[in-house]
Formats: structure tokens, sequence, C-alpha cells
């Protein structure tokens, strides 16, 4: 974290020293993975490099994406969150609900935000004052919410949601998709956050060493309990933008999503040990893990066999994580 | 310290003994919710149902006692059922099908073994990529298809009884007697909580982490493995999505029986409880007609409450 951060001082640095500083940097990896890929892609299926193509898989991949931004900042604090997928239904539910009784956009969206983050408070009160580990207190919710999910809608579905609550998943400005300009600003926001607020900064350095924070006067449950509240309400705004593209909500919503988006965090760089890693780490992941799923249909591989490749996705970032992490520490 | 470790095990002699309440409790709050439960056909029978959750709960003690975690379990389990119903198809003959399964179970864990130790990992992502991929490898091989015309004697492994009772209760029997004895009567099973207790104070003692580690995790593949025999031979169908979701049934299992999820505590008397408790909960609820959705919430929640008691009576004992 500290080599990614180290400021330019204003002296001049070589072309290798830049190369070194983007090397060092925790997405480089998954970056360069992704170009490559672009890069094989687009010479074995000419229809891969067209910006049609790419807007529709930063489209796929933007419910994904946003939720991955604030896992993201849980990982960062050396917690886990694997109860996104149950979340995601169970904001879907709200906001199709709302959206069916009242209409328009800004009731569903609060609806869906609130739950969220009601959930995610949750999960952070339970992590931090109940002494739980975050595994097995998510692990527990994305049951647990999955059995709400069910006994709301009574196993039913919402369809028919109206057009107006619909725009963030349809509805495009200047010809670009809400869901795109959605991803992209609030990428820029946790940037922002991560480079120049307090809880930015804390949460790197609970992830670091939490006891050293906590000698260090930290509020390290506090900081915890904000990022799990974070991914319910990235969840809500996520699961509005699922609802518009869907127009309709499964009680069966968000299934195995939670996996995908921790397999972005992961990919994209992000130390699943805590205190290392970045935004755009997860979004790289993100964009990557779209790519894959996109260039494997180009390639004609069955959907069935996507699971197994997020699988070995996941498995070999760690791996690469450690080695090189290794590889640096061996030199240095 | 004998008077310390009297304490103790006066402690954790009245956590089984509570656990036993609890499941005598919900024996009779059962047998009033539903007139069926309390018959010794349907006692016996249930026990048809939770002989592959108990055998994966024996595996996951020990890993948990570790300090670590297996998410892959429930995958697994589809996994080497469909290596079994599949290479059966293909035309191999199934006792050797049957081997292939326990082969392909034990090497699975023997996977996550080998990427937790050799690379540091935490085993908690590692088996939680491994969940994404032998499930895929279970869906992608078959096309998500499923083989059923086995021949009649591999009903033995699932649905036999000797007399009143159900075969594979034997072989869970056996297994517990097995597992026990490890655990609690060999060195490894000392290595096994000294490493839970202290990892960097058991490697300084000279216990062989990996080594030990390597072990518990081909170990549960392989109980995994045996659970798969006796899971497809029950349901007579080998299909990719056998086992899912199994893994929460047998961390609820484990860390109900008193194991502690930070490592260095637990019992197998405790996780065989927690097997019972949970299989009569299940059993009961659906007696009483409560659809199995609710039964997912109400383990999901059960997980929680479990683990907040064991974290919060052991903070009190400090």
């Amino acid at each position: 974290m500290s080599e990614a951060r180290a400021p330019t001082e204003g002296r001049r640095v070589s072309r290798g020293e830049v190369l070194r500083r983007f090397m060092v940097r925790p997405e480089a990896p998954a970056l360069v993975f992704l170009a490559v890929l672009v890069a094989a892609f687009s010479l074995s299926s000419d229809k891969f490099l067209s910006g049609t193509n790419f807007e529709s898989i930063v489209i796929s991949v933007a419910v994904l994406g946003i939720i991955a931004l604030a896992v993201n900042q849980v990982v960062l604090c050396g917690e886990i969150d694997i109860s996104t997928g149950s979340m995601m239904g169970l904001c879907a539910v709200a906001a199709g609900a709302v959206a069916l009784s009242t209409g328009g956009l800004i009731l569903p969206l609060l609806a869906a935000v609130a739950v969220g983050a009601l959930c995610g408070a949750i999960n952070g009160l339970l992590v931090t004052a109940g002494r739980i580990p975050s595994i097995i207190v998510t692990l527990g919710m994305l049951y647990a919410l999955r059995g709400v999910i069910l006994l709301v809608t009574g196993g039913t579905w919402i369809t028919g949601v109206p057009n107006e609550a619909r725009v963030l998943g349809t509805g495009t400005v200047l010809g670009v998709g809400y869901p795109v300009i959605i991803l992209f600003a609030l990428f820029l926001v946790m940037e922002l956050v991560s480079r120049h607020s307090t809880w930015g900064r804390n949460v790197f350095a609970v992830g670091g060493n939490r006891r050293a924070a906590r000698f260090a006067g930290l509020p390290i449950d506090r900081v915890r309990v904000l990022a799990f509240t974070l991914v319910g309400v990235f969840v809500g705004i996520a699961s509005v933008i699922y609802m518009g593209r869907a127009g309709s909500v499964q009680t069966n919503t968000g299934t195995g999503l939670e996996l995908q988006v921790v397999a972005a965090v992961v990919i994209g760089g992000t130390s699943i040990s805590g205190g290392r890693g970045s935004s755009l780490a997860a979004l790289t992941g993100a964009v990557l893990i779209g790519v894959i799923l996109n260039g494997l249909v180009l390639l004609g591989v069955p959907g069935i066999w996507q699971q197994a490749v997020l699988g070995a996705l996941i498995l070999l970032a760690v791996a690469t994580d450690v080695l090189r992490r290794r590889l640096v520490e061996g030199k240095a | 310290m004998s008077a310390a470790a009297a304490v103790l095990r006066r402690l954790t002699f009245s956590r089984e003994v509570v656990l036993l309440g609890v499941l005598i409790v919900l024996m009779i709050v059962m047998s009033i919710l539903s007139p069926f439960f309390l018959t010794v056909n349907n006692l016996l029978n249930t026990s048809r149902f939770f002989v592959e959750v108990g055998l994966m709960s024996l595996g996951m003690t020990l890993i948990i006692i570790t300090g670590g975690i297996d998410l892959s379990v429930g995958s697994n389990l589809g996994l080497s059922s469909v290596a079994i119903g599949f290479s059966f198809a293909a035309g191999l003959p199934l006792p050797l099908a049957i081997v292939l399964g326990l082969v392909v179970g034990t090497a699975a864990g023997l996977f996550n073994g080998l990427f937790i130790t050799l690379l540091d990992l935490h085993p908690l992502v590692v088996t939680l990529g491994t969940f994404a991929l032998f499930q895929g490898l279970a869906y992608g091989a078959t096309g998500a298809e499923a083989v059923s015309d086995f021949p009649g004697w591999f009903a033995y492994f699932g649905q036999a009884y000797l007399g009143p009772v159900p075969g594979q209760l034997f072989i869970f029997i056996v297994a517990v007697v097995m597992v026990w004895l490890i655990l609690s009567r060999s060195r490894f099973g000392r290595y096994v909580y000294a490493i839970g207790n202290n990892e960097e104070a058991a490697r300084f003692s000279g216990v062989p982490i990996r080594r030990v580690k390597i072990a518990i995790y081909s170990g549960i593949g392989l109980l995994v493995g045996m659970a798969a025999v006796i899971y497809t031979s029950r349901v007579y169908t080998a299909r990719g999505d056998s086992g899912l979701g199994l893994e929460l049934d047998v961390i609820s299992a484990v860390v109900l029986g008193g194991a502690s999820i930070y490592g260095g505590s637990g019992t197998i008397a405790g996780t065989v409880l927690g097997v019972l408790i949970i299989a009569t909960l299940r059993n009961g609820l659906t007696l009483a007609g409560v659809p199995s959705t609710w039964v997912l919430f109400v383990l999901g929640v059960l997980l929680l409450v479990a683990v907040f008691f064991n974290e919060f009576f052991r903070v009190k004992e400090e």
C-alpha cells in the first residue's frame, strides 16, 4: 500500500521507474491480463472489439462491479462478505414491491438502499459486537436472507415493474447506458474516499494491522461496521439497476452473485488478507470477469463451464498474489 | 495447572450435557408438533438422512479445531457423486466406479490441503475457490445431466436395512469411533489441537504442521467420498448439484457441537450431538409441514446463534 501511494515528489522519474511503480500496484497483473485477453479475443473473433460489444460487457458487469467496489472495502478491512447474493435479492424484492405500489424511481431506490443498509449494518454489528467471524456471519445471512425473501414474496415473482422505476437499468444519457455511468461514478467516488477521507485511510490501517490500528486509537469497530453498511447501500443501488434491466424480480435473484463479487475483488488484486488493494482493482476484476464470460460465449464454450472457470480464476488470482509477494520480498 | 485442567474438563463436560438437554427438549417439542415424530420407525428413518452430513462433520471438526474451514464439501460431494455415476455410465464396473468416487473425493481434499499449505493461504479463500471449481467441474463434465440406471445391489449403501436399522448407520458409527480414536487417543490428535491453539508455538515444538493439515484436508475428502457413495445410492441418482448447500449443515453441526471457529477446541461427542440436533430439527420441521426453504432460514439463524453463544461464553470464561 505504501509503494502504491508513494508521492512523486516532483522529481523526474525514468521510464523504467514508471514501469516499476506500475508493476507494484495491486491491480497491475489484472490490468495486464485484461489487455492480453482483449487482444486475444479480438484476434479470434472480429465481433469482440466493437464499441457496442464492449458497452454490453460493461453493462452486464455493472451490478457485479458496483457491489464489488463496496465489498472491496470490507476485504481491505481484513473481513469478507459472502451474503451479497441473497441481500441483492431482498433489496430487489423491496424495490419491486415499492415500485408496484407507488411507482416512480426515488421511492423504490430509497427502499432498496434502506433494506440493504439495514442488512449490512446487521452483518457489521454481528462481526464487531457479536465477535463472530465475518465468514460465518455472512454465510448464515446468505441463507437466512434467502429465507426472508421467500417469506416476504410467498415464492411468487414480482412482474410488471413500471417503466419509470426501470430507468436505472434501461435509460441512457448521451448514448451511454445508466449502468455504465453509475458504475464509473461510484468508482470515482470510492477512489476519492479511499485516498482522501479519514474512513478511507482507516480502512487500510485496520486491514493492514488491526492491533496497531487499535493501539493508534482508531475506531476499528466503527470502521468495519461502516464498511459492511456500505456494502448494503451499494447492493441496494445495484438491485434497482438489476430490476430495471430484468423488468421483474424472481425469488432466486442474485443466487451465486456473492461468489462472483469475491472473485472480482481478489482477481483484481486486492489481497484477501486485507490492507492491500484499490478500488481500481475491484473495477478491473469485474470487467475482467465480464470479458472472460463474454469471450467464452463468443468462442462457443457452453455456459455450463462458467462456474468452473470462475473457481479456477479465484485460485489463480490468490496464487499469483502470493507468488508475486514472495518474489518482491525475496528481492528486497 | 491441574485445577485449571479440571475446570476446563468440567466445562466441556457440561457443554455436552447441555447439548444433550437441548436435543431432548427438541425431541419433546417435535413430538408435540407431530404425532409421527416420536416413533421408532421415524427416528431410525431419520438416521438415513444425517449420515452424509455426519461423516463430513467428523472431518470438519478436525479442520475447525486447527482454525481452518472447508466450504467446498458440498461441491466435492457433487463432484464425487458424478465421478461414480458417469464413470459407471461410461462402462467402468460399478465397484471400480465406487473406488473412483472415493479417490476423486480424496484427491479434491488433497488439492485443498496442498493449495492451502504450499501457498500459505487462508483455507477460507481456497475452499471458496474450490467450492466454485468442483461444482463447475461437476456441471461441466456432465452437461448438467443425471445418471440413474444403477444395478440393484448399489442400493445396498444407502437403502439397505439390517432389521429395522438403516445400513449406513453402522458405517457412521464405525467412522465416529475411528475419528474419535484419532483425535483423542493419538499423537496426531494432539497435533491437531496444538495447531489450533497456537500454530507458531506448535511449529517451534516440532509439529509437522503442513503434513497434519494436508492429512486432515485429504481426510475430509475421503469422508466426502464415502458420503457421496451413500448419497448417490440413497437417491439412486448421480447429479452435479448433489450436496448443494450441505456445507451449511456441516459447519452448523460442528459449531453447534462446541468447536470454536477460532480453533483450539472441539470434540467428536459435541459434533455428533450437533449433527443429531440438526437432523432432529430438519426432520421435525418437515413432519410439522414447514416448507423446506424455512429450514434454510432456521439453519442460518441457528449457525449465527450457536457461534455467538460459543464466543460469548468463551469471553466470559477468560
